[in-house]
């Protein structure tokens, strides 16, 4: 860890509109998460069934009942980590949440709301998510659809006082070896 | 008997009654003058600062024994007047809080190495590390931005309830 970067760098960001980076590799970790799980549920049936009936199944990706399942559980995945905590698996790595665009807790409604406006910002190359870089509120265009906003959740003070007890610990170690030597 | 004393006698039997007449007189004005004045109106025109400004405050604490009078004060009886809830609900805490150097407090005590155990980890400090720099970056392009799009009003921090000083839920 670079000691010099995170001690200097300002630790209010808590509550505050997140950015574009966040965001984005919040989105690339859950896409590789839900994906990853999903195709391990694909092979953990394929095994399943290969063992009960003695038939080895290929799931194609052209396959429509899969695309299907797919989006659906996609929508599971976003709609219920954004109704039960505000944060999917991406967003608690990067430190951000889901919240209403007054900052109150997101509710079921909204989370599925969102979830449904979500594939528009990928629409005309992905201008929805324009939002982020130059709206005010940094709000992409499934946020103004459900009436949503992405903010830093991230404890950066708490985080700025981990690093300084861990930069602490070891002069604290050495003087008390020091203290020991001499007695 | 001596003449001088009858002489004395007669002075006084003369002078007593007009002594406590004119006592009398003069009580009687002093009520009449006191019902009279507006205090207020009067207090009014004193203008208390010189006055305090006039009085030598060191002087006078300086002749005040001060053990002897907190001898005399019974602490607890004085402790028991005071309204705690009400003098704790003036205090801003909030900005007594802010005042403490919690940074000088983690590295100088061993605060630090208790945060460091209950909350350490590698996984914790590299998520930290990661966090901290995505945060940088996000800065740093958002103020490109705002360069780029030349915003003349600033941009609100966050949502109303969360930047406003409450807590993210």
């Amino acid at each position: 860890m670079s000691s010099g970067t995170q001690a200097d760098r300002p630790v209010t960001s808590q509550g505050h509109y997140a950015g574009s980076v966040s965001r984005f590799l919040a989105y690339a970790v859950d896409i590789t998460a839900s994906s990853g799980v999903f195709a391990l549920a694909l092979a953990g049936i394929s095994y399943v069934v290969s063992v009960v009936t003695g038939n080895h199944v290929s799931w194609n990706k052209g396959n429509i009942a899969v695309a299907i399942i797919f989006v659906g559980w996609e929508f599971v995945y976003f709609a219920y980590s954004w109704a039960a905590s505000g944060k999917t698996f991406g967003m608690a790595v990067l430190g951000v949440r889901v919240v209403r665009a007054d900052g109150t807790a997101v509710g079921p409604r909204h989370a599925v709301l969102r979830t449904l406006a979500f594939p528009l910002s990928f629409l005309l190359l992905g201008l929805g998510f324009a939002g982020i870089l130059v709206q005010r509120e940094h709000r992409a265009l499934h946020d103004l659809i459900a009436g949503t906003a992405v903010v830093y959740a991230w404890d950066a003070r708490a985080a700025r006082l981990r690093f300084l007890a861990r930069e602490a610990e070891p002069t604290a170690s050495r003087a008390q070896l020091a203290g020991d030597e001499r007695s | 008997m001596d003449p001088l004393d009858r002489l004395r006698d007669a002075g006084r039997r003369v002078t007593d009654p007009f002594e406590a007449l004119a006592q009398h007189v003069a009580e009687r004005v002093l009520d009449l003058v006191v019902s009279a004045l507006d205090m207020n109106a009067l207090l009014d025109r004193v203008d208390v600062n010189a006055l305090v400004g006039r009085v030598d405050v060191n002087g006078l604490l300086n002749r005040v024994d001060v053990p002897a009078l907190l001898d005399r004060a019974d602490v607890n009886e004085l402790l028991d007047r005071v309204d705690v809830d009400a003098l704790l609900g003036r205090v801003d805490v909030n900005d007594l809080v802010r005042r403490v150097d919690v940074d000088a407090l983690v590295e100088q005590t061993d605060v630090g190495a208790v945060i460091a155990r209950s909350s350490g980890g590698a996984a914790s400090e590299a998520l930290d590390a990661v966090r901290s720099q995505v945060v940088g970056l996000d800065q740093f392009i958002d103020r490109w931005v705002q360069r780029a799009v030349r915003r003349k009003h600033p941009a609100p921090p966050g949502p109303p309830a969360l930047v406003a000083g409450g807590p993210v839920q």
